[in-house]
């Protein structure tokens, strides 16, 4: 019997099958889609991201996307921007290659920096985005952002030290060790050399000639004697020789040991700085209070600025080569999912042009909008050209002056730069605390710019915030406040201007802030007056109880390594000394024997 | 429980099926697919309907199916390897970026390590899976086949209405 291969009434039901599966997509797809795009955007952003509503509409192939909210990575309770609606028009031959591209979108009810009602849940695992968070976080604890102390000098009685964390006491003993060896290995140098035999045998022989008469020793004895003389100043020289090389021993020795005692005297001044901290002295140091005021917000706002670049930098990979990412979530393992672009062909994810405009016709943020956002992609190589995004808000007559944020990422080439400029004239300035202090700063309504580049590994950046009218609130829950820390609210509190310039330059490895303001100079000055006295005793106490452990431990070193220094040298030159002498004197001899021709002539050997 | 009813019922049918062993074994070796690979994917909607129209035993794919699952939760990591070395090996490149750029193929996540190491794998193991059944039916119908046929347990199983649907994709 011949066996059939198809299953001809098996297409009925597989057909009704397949027709049930496009039910089900049709009914669930918008949901299921909704679900995705909050769970891949969140994974991608790092942050909570919320989609109240999506709706696909195959026909003009868009996406209508409804209350959206992005969180603040890390501000959890404040969200970074907040939508009504934003639909896209996608591109319908890019998606049948699986890739989004975005021709054009278009947004209505924008808002920056709401409150959230629920706060974001932190987003863990081990995506690039939640590594990034942390990284950042630990990028921003680098910064050694001083905390104000206003303890009361008078509570100052006494300091207590424990020796084992004093680095001077560990140093010395570490330099006793090295000088103890160098000791021993330039006394085996000086045995080794054997000095002595040679200038003791060079010294009999120029006794020997000096009690002959060349006259009577004939040409043989004469050539034999010279012969002798000039073997024995080549040893002299062989010996000047090694004594040099021990002498460059002795000089390097001796410049290791005292590099050894300078990093003692660095030592102790860590020691002194340990010590006073102990103490925790008042702070009138005019740069130490800018960074204490305005370091920590400071650094907020770059660790922000840097995260978002660093997302830019993973996302948006220069060149052409496959690309992995993990793959999707599911019940099986994920693998890796990996991108082969190709030039002239569309990138994974491109938005070719986003252009908002809007207008908020009441309150505080009143004005016109413009913004732009292009080429942002997944694959700059293909696109071609950096992305762009620019934003504008001209508001005349309301408080508001203006809004104008541009910011250029280029990462078509190995050589990628970012950078981000925004600057905001007339708007509300968040407030914030001072850490340390039970002090709240509201600067009001004021001008703020942000100025951030980043070449490679090379950053600079630059925050500065102006108002004219802060205020300053106390904290009441705070408990009774220093007199110290009174006299700088007295201070703080009668100021209406603010103005805050924080600067961060370096690597990304090794940053540098600085941060100055029109208070430092204002609490400096007035503490200085009130307990500068006071603070340089409480040092001098650190300085002196330091000194009364290390003094003990570093003086014997100290000496221990001048011996050594001193003997070494006064034996290579002792060497050196007796060494010029013989060979002086063999010299002299056989001058008298060569009747004033030069030693290093060689006589014309004679036959007989 | 249901499930390893199920299972069970699954494997009676199928092994007293009027199909060959070698529709049993085509139809084991197709639904090994359905296992071994993530089962969301397009290439397993194909596999699917080649079960449904071709004349194999569709209770040997539920059956390879059930039992391959296990094994492909199993062999992931090996899946991983085997996939991540295809689509990095320089000399497929070309390759895979032509499937990348191509209308509709991905899709099919081929791009996906486990997806692609996975298929690879089934069509390697695919040829032996179906001699190994074909083997192994022959050889359970020839023993102790008989005897479970005339069992009243068997009897119970292809008595229910289920059995009626299942006879509607039996081999002929």
């Amino acid at each position: 019997m011949r066996v059939k291969i198809f299953r001809w009434k098996a297409i009925g039901p597989l057909l009704l099958l397949l027709a049930a599966i496009l039910v089900l997509v049709v009914i669930f797809a918008e949901p299921v889609a909704r679900d995705t795009t909050e769970e891949v955007s969140t994974e991608l952003l790092g942050t909570q991201v919320d989609v109240g509503r999506l709706d696909l509409i195959p026909k003009t192939a868009s996406v209508d996307l409804g209350a959206l909210q992005v969180a603040d990575p890390f501000e959890p309770r404040r969200n970074l921007v907040e939508a009504d609606r934003i639909v896209l028009k996608l591109n319908p031959e890019a998606l049948i290659e699986k890739k989004l591209v975005v021709e054009r979108f278009a947004l209505q009810g924008m808002r920056f920096g709401t409150a959230r009602k629920t706060p974001a849940r932190p987003v863990t695992g081990d995506g690039f985005a939640p590594q990034a968070v942390r990284a950042v976080r630990q990028w921003s604890k680098q910064f050694d952002v001083p905390l104000l102390r206003f303890t009361p000098i008078d509570t100052i009685k006494q300091l207590v030290l424990d020796p084992t964390r004093l680095g001077t006491v560990q140093a010395a003993q570490g330099l006793l060790a090295r000088t103890d060896s160098t000791r021993q290995a330039l006394e085996q140098g000086f045995k080794a050399l054997d000095v002595g035999g040679t200038v003791d045998s060079a010294r009999a022989l120029a006794d020997r000639l000096a009690g002959t008469d060349p006259r009577k020793l004939g040409l043989d004895g004469t050539r034999q004697a010279i012969q002798s003389a000039q073997q024995t100043l080549k040893q002299l020289d062989a010996a000047r020789k090694q004594v040099d090389g021990l002498q460059r021993n002795v000089t390097q020795g001796v410049k290791l040991l005292g590099a050894g005692v300078q990093s003692l005297d660095e030592a102790r001044r860590r020691d002194y700085a340990f010590a006073k901290s102990l103490l925790e002295l008042p702070t009138f140091s005019a740069p130490e209070i800018g960074n204490a005021f305005f370091g920590k917000v400071s650094v907020d706002r770059f660790q922000q600025v840097l995260y978002w670049t660093e997302l830019a930098r993973h996302y948006m990979p220069p060149g052409l080569l496959p690309r992995e990412d993990p793959g999707p979530k599911r019940l099986r393992a994920s693998g890796a999912t990996v991108r082969f672009p190709k030039e002239h062909s569309w990138p994974t994810f491109l938005l070719e042009l986003g252009q908002v405009d809007f207008t908020i016709a009441e309150g505080l943020l009143k004005g016109a909008y413009a913004a732009s956002v292009q080429g942002l992609t997944s694959a700059p190589a293909l696109y071609g050209k950096p992305m762009l995004v620019k934003a504008t808000r001209n508001a005349a007559g309301s408080a508001i002056a203006g809004l104008d944020v541009g910011v250029v990422v280029d990462h078509r080439t190995v050589n990628v730069r970012d950078s981000v400029a925004a600057r905001l004239r007339g708007v509300k300035l968040p407030s914030f605390d001072v850490p340390g202090l039970p002090f709240r700063i509201a600067p009001g309504t004021g001008s703020a710019s942000l100025t951030f580049a980043l070449r490679g590994d090379q950053l600079l950046g630059h925050w500065s915030i102006g108002s004219t009218e802060v205020a300053w609130a106390l904290d009441s829950a705070g408990g009774p406040r220093s007199d110290l820390e009174q006299l700088v609210w007295r201070v703080v509190s009668g100021l209406k201007r603010l103005d805050v310039d924080a600067e961060v330059r370096g690597t990304i490895k090794a940053p540098k802030l600085s941060v100055k303001s029109n208070l430092d100079d204002a609490i400096a000055q007035r503490l200085k007056a009130v307990v500068g006295e006071e603070v340089a005793n409480a040092e001098a106490l650190a300085r002196a109880k330091v000194d009364s452990i290390v003094t003990g431990k570093v003086e014997p070193v100290k000496q221990r390594i001048a011996a050594v220094q001193a003997d070494a040298t006064r034996r290579v030159a002792d060497e050196q000394q007796r060494l010029a002498k013989a060979q002086a004197d063999l010299q002299a001899e056989l001058k008298r024997l060569t009747g004033g021709l030069a030693p290093e002539i060689k006589l014309p050997k004679i036959k007989l | 429980m249901l499930t390893l009813l199920k299972l069970i019922q699954s494997l009676i049918k199928t092994l007293h099926s009027d199909g060959t062993p070698g529709q049993v074994a085509a139809g084991i070796a197709l639904g090994a697919a359905l296992g071994l690979t993530p089962l969301m994917n397009l290439h397993n909607l194909i596999v699917f309907s080649l079960i449904v129209l071709l004349n194999v035993s569709f209770g040997g794919g539920m059956l390879g199916w059930a039992l391959f699952v296990p094994l492909g939760f199993l062999l992931d990591p090996v899946f991983d390897r085997i996939g991540a070395g295809l689509l990095q090996a320089a000399s497929l490149r070309p390759l895979w970026t032509s499937w990348y750029n191509t209308p509709l193929v991905p899709y099919t996540n081929f791009n996906n390590t486990v997806v692609l190491g996975s298929v690879a794998g089934w069509l390697v193991l695919a040829v032996p899976i179906f001699f190994a059944a074909r083997w192994a039916v022959a050889r359970y119908r020839a023993t102790v086949g008989e005897r479970v046929r005339q069992s009243k347990f068997y009897k119970a199983v292809t008595a229910s209405q289920a059995y009626n649907v299942y006879k509607l994709f039996r081999p002929s």
